[in-house]
């Protein structure tokens, strides 16, 4: 199912149940080694990252040039960094960033807190969950662009019909993952907070948003993909500024060049973001078995 | 002081197959400052008459009495070790310690106090900024353990607490607990299924039967204050050992026809 698979994500086996403690002596010295070896890999990935990415561009800036293909499939990687780096002096450029970085920041705000909502409603209220938990987990499954017509309808052709959209879709993984962890809390920890005469207050805090939060983290990445493939998606299929929109209209007008550096801006912020978020789940998941 | 009086406890639970009794009439004391194992076969109600203890499981009649008062509910002058992993793996082993301060509301001065203090108590110092996936599981439930004391309670009910750990280290942290126990005014109740341990570390051990689980012997421990492990190999541990293991063999044999009567 979609939910184990995103639980699997996260690397952490800290929230499923263990009975017993594993090996007494053994863990303590295994570990270092093990650290080393992590750390290696994350400096590995970053070498291999930018070696593929210095490939790729060289690549794209050969192609054209050379005729392996025309500059108008895909023009060369220097033409799309300098027409890229000309739309930042584009007032038009900013006012479509910024409506696009509106939306998505709402559709993050909104989608995480209405997922955490939902993912402490299920918990807390089983029967709740086990009503409308299957709808949420094949709501997955529905291409949410075709709600489009219904959002315009409601609340009109402007940034907040695809907020409602982007923000649905981000809601879906992170209420799923929230209440895959807080499901999958270690009794023990439940047992540990009745007998400190922990408040519901301390419960939640203290004991189940940390313990679930390996998954939560998996879910908000997860939920931050979704509101910036929402967001630009909608964008793309009807509206009147944006990113996504600019691009469909620079497409449209056979506006390949500028095209490009909008695409180009694109990926740029998601891989930003995407590394903001590793960045984000390292800190809230520090100390963990690793 | 507090002392664990036990009046007629039953716990029965329903499930599906129907009721069925875990503890049955069972009426013991644990004098104040006083050390009692409870041991029996797996599956007897061991456990659940020490939840019965800490508040955390209802009986379903009679009545238990810490300390003259009866218990209805959790109580931080109970404390509990479990037997599972219970230490926070987000939390160092400072923070998990300071905890239950936290939760208890000891200001933050206190906290760190006793906290370090208890850790010094179980002999983890030098690890208080250590995470748990970087301790072994004798030092996790060291953790747990210290903890449990940093709030200083009149009684200490473990469950089984060094159960998944190996021979030579919870026999040394068995030694530990019963000094830790020596020096304090505390009362404790150690469930445990290993009579050995039972025997090295309490002043009396109850012999708990089958479903329904109701205490069949009590033995008083006459060995030294002073124990050390070598003491399994005298005539006295020997003599105690085989009684207990007697009771017990009867009894788990009658448990293990049970459950394969009923699988």
């Amino acid at each position: 199912m979609r939910t184990a698979a995103m639980a699997h994500q996260s690397k952490e086996p800290v929230t499923v149940p263990e009975t017993t403690p594993t090996g007494t002596a053994a863990a303590a010295p295994a570990m270092s080694p093990r650290r080393r070896r992590r750390l290696g890999d994350a400096t590995f990935s970053g070498i291999a990252t930018t070696i593929l990415v210095a490939l790729l561009a060289v690549l794209c800036e050969i192609g054209p040039r050379a005729g392996w293909w025309g500059e108008e499939v895909l023009p060369s990687t220097s033409s799309i960094v300098a027409s890229a780096a000309d739309l930042l002096g584009q007032p038009q450029f900013w006012g479509d960033a910024a409506r696009t970085s509106l939306e998505i920041g709402l559709s993050i705000v909104f989608g995480s807190v209405l997922g955490l909502l939902l993912g402490l409603v299920f918990w807390k209220l089983p029967t709740v969950g086990r009503i409308f938990e299957p709808y949420l987990v094949s709501f997955y499954a529905v291409p949410m662009v075709l709600f489009y017509p219904l959002a315009i309808v409601v609340v009109g052709i402007n940034a907040s019909s695809v907020v409602i959209l982007a923000t649905i879709m981000a809601t879906i993984p992170v209420a799923l993952n929230t209440t895959v962890g807080l499901n999958g809390i270690r009794p023990v920890y439940l047992k540990l907070a009745r007998s400190l005469q922990c408040s519901p207050r301390q419960l939640l805090t203290s004991i189940a948003l940390p313990a679930a939060a390996p998954f939560i983290v998996a879910g908000l990445r997860l939920g931050v993909v979704y509101a910036l493939i929402g967001s630009i998606a909608m964008e793309f299929v009807t509206a009147q500024a944006g990113l996504g929109y600019r691009i469909r209209y620079l497409y449209e007008i056979f506006d390949n060049q500028t095209m490009f550096a909008y695409i180009f801006v694109v990926l740029v912020v998601s891989m930003i973001l995407t590394a903001l978020l590793v960045a984000v789940e390292k800190l809230l998941v520090k100390g963990r078995t690793q | 002081m507090s002392e664990i009086n036990l009046e007629n406890v039953e716990v029965a639970f329903d499930t599906p197959a129907g009721t069925v009794v875990a503890v049955s009439g069972v009426t013991q004391r644990v004098p104040a400052q006083g050390f009692v194992s409870l041991v029996g076969p797996s599956g007897c109600g061991k456990s659940t008459l020490l939840s019965v203890i800490a508040g955390l499981t209802k009986a379903t009649g009679g009545q238990v009495q810490v300390g003259g008062k009866v218990v209805n509910g959790p109580d931080r002058g109970i404390g509990v070790v479990f037997q599972e992993d219970s230490t926070l793996p987000w939390r160092t082993v400072l923070d998990n310690v300071r905890f239950a301060l936290q939760v208890a509301g000891v200001d933050k001065e206190g906290q760190l106090e006793r906290a370090r203090w208890a850790i010094e108590l179980v002999g983890l110092k030098g690890f208080a900024d250590a995470y748990p996936s970087m301790l072994s599981g004798g030092m996790r439930q060291r953790v747990a353990l210290a903890r449990t004391l940093a709030l200083e309670p009149g009684v200490v009910l473990m469950d089984e607490p060094f159960a998944a750990l190996d021979q030579q280290t919870r026999i040394f942290l068995g030694a530990e607990v019963r000094s830790i126990w020596q020096r304090s005014a505390q009362t404790v109740l150690f469930v445990t299924h290993d009579i050995s341990e039972a025997i090295l570390l309490s002043e009396q051990v109850w012999v708990m039967s089958y479903r329904p689980g109701q205490i069949i012997d009590v033995i008083d421990v006459d060995l030294p204050a002073e124990r050390d492990p070598s003491i399994v190999s005298s005539h006295a541990f020997n003599e105690l050992h085989n009684r207990i293991w007697t009771s017990l063999q009867e009894e788990s044999m009658r448990g293990f026809r049970q459950q394969e009567g009923a699988a």
